[in-house]
């Protein structure tokens, strides 16, 4: 059993790392330099965006483009606020993403369990089940699915939005099971030797443990279904069911797009899921982190 | 002493069916039947009204002479040698950046990962408009540099360069993944490392390297399947109004997946579009099982 | 420990709520409401202003009688409509689409044939401009009714025209090609600065051309596609020549692709970037509120000096109320559809997104007068060179493979003859009707 590591980031720093060949002449501003330069890499678009959304019409398309809006106004979300009822959506979307991840805090792990921890002889061929349905395109199943759902009645609810989470995503199963391969098996053995059940182990030995694991699938999970667009787009046809990613639907026609607005409510929709990201990034990074994905 | 066993081992059987029963429910649902159901479609004529019409191998067929099947494969061939490779140099250059300490670091890995949060049907619409050759930005800058300034989306040329920027500005995920990984390298080994005089550069390509390689297999492996099933960047890039389907200059930026989805939506051939998604699966299927088959030989294992 | 008990309760409690909402969610999905009256969804392909005026003439329907409420969903995405229509119950009862989808839809058995309710109903199919009306038709059975229609005209830039000191606009493809010489300017390095003729839609703008040199796409059944006919050629030729060899392709895509948005305030025909376009009727309403200052006016394509029996050639385009198989109140749909397409509501509805009437009793009513110009478009349409792209099965893939082969002109990599001729060579593939 390897000691579960915290970072040390002052050792590390006296010590240097990997790639502290960046670091000239021992002053820390060419790796400042470099992550500046790489998050601008990263963020301009958004930041394009950003300033948008406080532009007047006239300041959006401005050849040569300017990045910083010549006065600055809140017209734009006042539109977008306007034009889409933006609580009652952000309310249908959290319960979406709620229940998700629910779904695949519950599911997702106990399937990962089956296949690290469980020794039995369905494990390899599940496991390829697992990776195969990675594999599978999108397209090949999205009819199929809405046939069914169709069938089933329940086109125009939540239900195919959310009923798929709680029976596992192959992607956070996939990635949990690397994760609970490296949790010691003698202390499962030592519960299962004391008398526990499988699901007593499982739910007060394995579980605490992967406690930061799950936080990252749960903030895969969140993010996912908080940009996911396809489904609500085919399953939702009651306008007050609908949610924030298919309300951006309102800011385009046939012949164009309202640039204004369409930045402005692109801002409130990224807002909260950059705040759960920041939330969840200490258990996130650290999650893994301590997991020993291999 | 044998009863035992098997009892033991049927106990265990159960055990392990029992806690993947979430997912075997799920597959027999969501995958099996529908995987069924394209298989038998792509056997047949069928336009998703009417009764499937069987024609055998028909579609199958049908692909070996249909020039725009080829080319979207081409495409996409085009795009995951091209984009797999550099998505994971840049994720692993961008972890190594990150993973140093500066203040602000939490906010700088989320403004990394931000663009995975930004709706796609906005994102697409984003980088039309920047990558617009009067007054979008990247062609200013360009210009500023005294670099020519491609038309982008307007020349066949650049179609696929445009989708590679666009499907690599949202390399955050990877990102944050390698990042868990370079945490998770045992301190001692670089010290180790340093006490044999070992530079910085051998000690990422004797320590970094070895030591992330498992996550860097599982990268290759997501990453290879994403970009054989690109579909949403190019559809959007390529997408001049709502709802109409086109696919850049001389069909330069028409993905595998782009030309499925075309097949079945559009021209309602549900048939055909089932056979190229069997034909797709097969594909990735062998490409993925090379990787793994490949990577005994870069691959570190730890626990051995 | 207390990390176990907090998760438990999470659990426990997010699995009541998500079962509750189990319930809610079958609980509240059925067809009639309460009052009595038949509940139609109404799922319309507009979006934003056009919808919202939609709404409003919804609303004057559900007031007008006692019997059907409808329930308007604007959804403007095909895919979904697809879906929603390949399952076997439908979420909507009456939906649009474009004219030339007609044929492709009815072929595959998606559509309700109207004929046994427009029989009941004694509903005037006569009224309705011929050209749409031949559209909504597929082997002998009606699938459809237009609600509105499209046609295409000259619009040209009077600040621009008497600048380069043209005083009339061009009446033969002669004097086209000699004004778009004139309006066309390039700088010292020979980039364009203003193109003579623009097109804000290529396939629109060709296949337009094609008409008005006297060709046809469909073959002279209407049924057949005929890319390789010889004025079709020449149409694409006209463009080539005028404006891709002169001022060379890569130049003409540098230009194009600084176009702003179009119909927004930075549209080049808007800001004098382009001088002409050949269009449609919804640009006089788009132009007095997008930039009321362009001087602008509109007349009718030219046609080849040769042939002055193809004046007034336009392309008409159509759009189309129609109910789908899977539909659960089809009959009070089709109530929906006759009030919508019927003289008032045509009336109201065609106003309020400036398009034209698709009934030719209402071309000369002066509900539209006060849209500037809009006399051109509706008048046109009682020309006997109203020509449309046929709604046959093939309509839609031909569409497309015609609008690969145009850009493939555009951009110089093919001639006008190869490009049609490869059109031609793939339309043997078609599915047959």
């Amino acid at each position: 059993m390897r000691p579960v590591r915290r970072p040390d980031v002052q050792r590390r720093r006296s010590k240097g790392s990997a790639v502290d060949w960046l670091r000239v002449g021992g002053h820390w501003s060419v790796w400042r330099l470099a992550v500046l330069l790489l998050v601008l890499l990263f963020s301009f678009p958004f930041l394009v965006m950003l300033t948008s959304a406080f532009k007047n019409a006239a300041d959006i398309f401005h050849a040569p483009p300017q990045l910083l809006p010549r006065s600055w106004t809140l017209h734009n979300f006042r539109e977008a606020f306007r034009q889409i009822p933006f609580w009652r959506y952000l309310g249908n979307t959290l319960l979406i993403c709620g229940l998700n991840v629910l779904g695949t805090l519950l599911s997702c792990p106990l399937v990962a369990y089956a296949l690290s921890k469980i020794r039995w002889r369905g494990q390899m061929p599940m496991l390829m089940i697992v990776l195969g349905t990675m594999m599978l395109p999108p397209q090949v199943t999205l009819i199929p699915i809405y046939l069914l759902w169709n069938h089933a009645g329940a086109t125009d609810s939540y239900l195919p939005l959310i009923v798929p989470a709680f029976l596992g995503t192959p992607f956070l199963i996939f990635m949990l099971r690397q994760f609970l391969m490296s949790v010691p098996d003698e202390l499962i053995e030592a519960a299962r030797i004391d008398g526990s059940s499988e699901l007593r182990t499982y739910w007060s030995i394995v579980l605490p443990l992967a406690r930061p694991a799950l936080a990252t699938a749960a903030v895969f999970q969140f993010v996912w279904t908080w940009t996911d667009f396809l489904n609500p787009l085919i399953y939702l046809n009651d306008t007050s069911k609908y949610t924030l990613s298919i309300g951006f639907y309102n800011f385009f026609s046939e012949n164009g797009v309202e640039w204004g607005p369409l930045m402005a409510a692109c801002v409130l929709f990224t807002l909260p899921a950059l705040i759960v990201f920041l939330l969840g990034q200490r258990y996130f990074v650290e999650g893994i982190a301590t997991s020993g994905l291999k | 002493m044998v009863k035992r066993q098997h009892a033991v081992r049927r106990r265990q059987s159960l055990r392990g069916l029992a806690f993947a029963s979430p997912y075997l429910v799920g597959f027999a649902i969501f995958i099996a039947w529908p995987v069924a159901a394209s298989a038998w479609y792509s056997l047949t004529d069928f336009n998703l009204f009417q009764p499937p019409h069987f024609v055998g191998l028909g579609n199958y067929r049908h692909m070996l002479h249909d020039k725009v099947f080829w080319k979207s494969l081409t495409n996409t061939v085009y795009l995951t040698v091209v984009g797999v490779p550099l998505g994971l140099a840049l994720s692993l250059i961008g972890a190594l950046i990150l993973n140093h300490p500066v203040r602000g670091q939490p906010l700088y890995r989320a403004l990394v990962y931000l663009p995975t949060i930004v709706p796609v049907v906005v994102s697409g619409y984003l980088w039309r408009w920047l990558m617009n050759p009067q007054y979008g930005y990247i062609d200013e800058l360009l210009r500023l540099l005294h670099l020519p300034q491609p038309l982008w989306l307007d020349d066949p040329a650049w179609g696929k360069p445009a989708v590679l920027l666009v499907t690599l500005w949202t390399v955050g995920g990877m990102t944050v993944i390698f990042l868990a990984a370079l945490r998770n390298v045992p301190k001692e080994l670089y010290e180790a490392a340093a006490m044999d005089g070992a530079g910085p550069i051998a000690r990422f390509w004797h320590v970094t390297w070895p030591m992330i390689s498992p996550v860097t297999l599982f990268q290759v492996i997501v990453s290879t399947i994403a970009y054989l099933q690109v579909f949403t960047q190019p559809y959007l890039l390529a997408q001049t109004r709502l709802n109409t389907s086109s696919a850049g200059p001389e069909n330069s930026m028409l993905s595998y997946s782009m030309y499925l989805f075309q097949n079945a939506f559009v021209y309602l051939k549900m048939g055909y579009a089932s056979a190229m998604a069997w034909v797709l699966f097969l594909v990735t299927m062998a490409v993925t099982v090379s990787i793994l088959l490949n990577a005994k030989r870069w691959v570190h294992d730890g626990s051995r | 420990m207390k990390a176990r008990h907090h998760l438990r309760t999470i659990v426990t409690s997010a699995v009541a709520i998500s079962l509750g909402l189990t319930t809610a969610a079958c609980g509240s999905s059925g067809g009639n409401s309460s009052s009595g009256r038949a509940r139609v969804t109404f799922s319309y392909l507009w979006t934003g202003n056009e919808a919202k005026a939609l709404e409003g003439i919804i609303a004057e329907f559900n007031k007008s009688q006692d019997k059907i409420t409808v329930v308007g969903v604007s959804s403007p995405d095909f895919q979904k409509q697809l879906a929603s229509m390949s399952a076997a119950k439908g979420t909507f009862d009456i939906s649009d689409n474009f004219g030339n989808g007609v044929g492709s839809w009815a072929s595959k058995g998606i559509l309700t044939p109207l004929d046994s309710y427009i029989q009941a109903d004694h509903v005037d199919t006569g009224d309705f401009v011929p050209a749409a009306m031949n559209q909504m038709k597929y082997k002998g059975h009606t699938y459809s009714l237009p609600i509105a229609v499209h046609d295409f005209e000259l619009l040209y830039n009077k600040t621009e025209f008497a600048a380069a000191g043209i005083s009339a606009p061009p009446t033969t493809m002669e004097d086209l090609a000699t004004d778009i010489a004139k309006l066309t300017k390039v700088d010292a390095s020979g980039n364009i600065t203003q193109l003579g003729l623009g097109n804000p839609d290529t396939g629109t703008t060709m296949t337009t051309l094609g008409y008005a040199f006297g060709g046809t796409w469909d073959g002279p059944d209407g049924a057949t596609p005929s890319p390789d006919n010889p004025a079709n050629i020449a149409a694409v030729e006209f463009y080539r020549q005028n404006i891709i060899d002169k001022y060379g392709a890569a130049k003409v895509a540098k230009f194009t692709a600084g176009w702003g948005q179009y119909m927004s305030a930075q549209d080049p025909f808007y800001t004098g970037k382009v001088a002409m376009i050949i269009d449609g009727e919804w640009q006089p309403v788009s132009i007095p509120t997008t930039n009321p200052s362009l001087q602008w006016a509109v007349a009718n394509i030219p046609y080849p000096a040769a042939k002055p029996n193809l004046a007034g050639t336009t392309q008409l385009t159509a759009s189309t109320l129609f109910i789908p198989t899977n539909a659960a109140h089809k009959a009070e749909a089709f109530e929906f559809m006759k009030y919508l397409t019927g003289a008032a509501g045509m009336a109201a509805f065609t106003k309020a997104l400036g398009n034209l009437p698709a009934r030719t009793s209402l071309l000369d009513s002066n509900t539209y007068a006060s849209i500037p110009q809009f006399s051109m478009w509706l008048q046109n349409l009682k020309n006997p060179n109203v020509h449309a792209l046929a709604s046959q099965p093939y309509s839609q893939q031909y569409s497309s493979d015609l609008a690969t082969a145009f850009k493939s002109v555009l951009d110089g990599s093919k001639t006008p003859q190869d490009a049609m001729a490869s059109v031609a060579a793939g339309a043997k593939q078609y599915p047959s009707s």
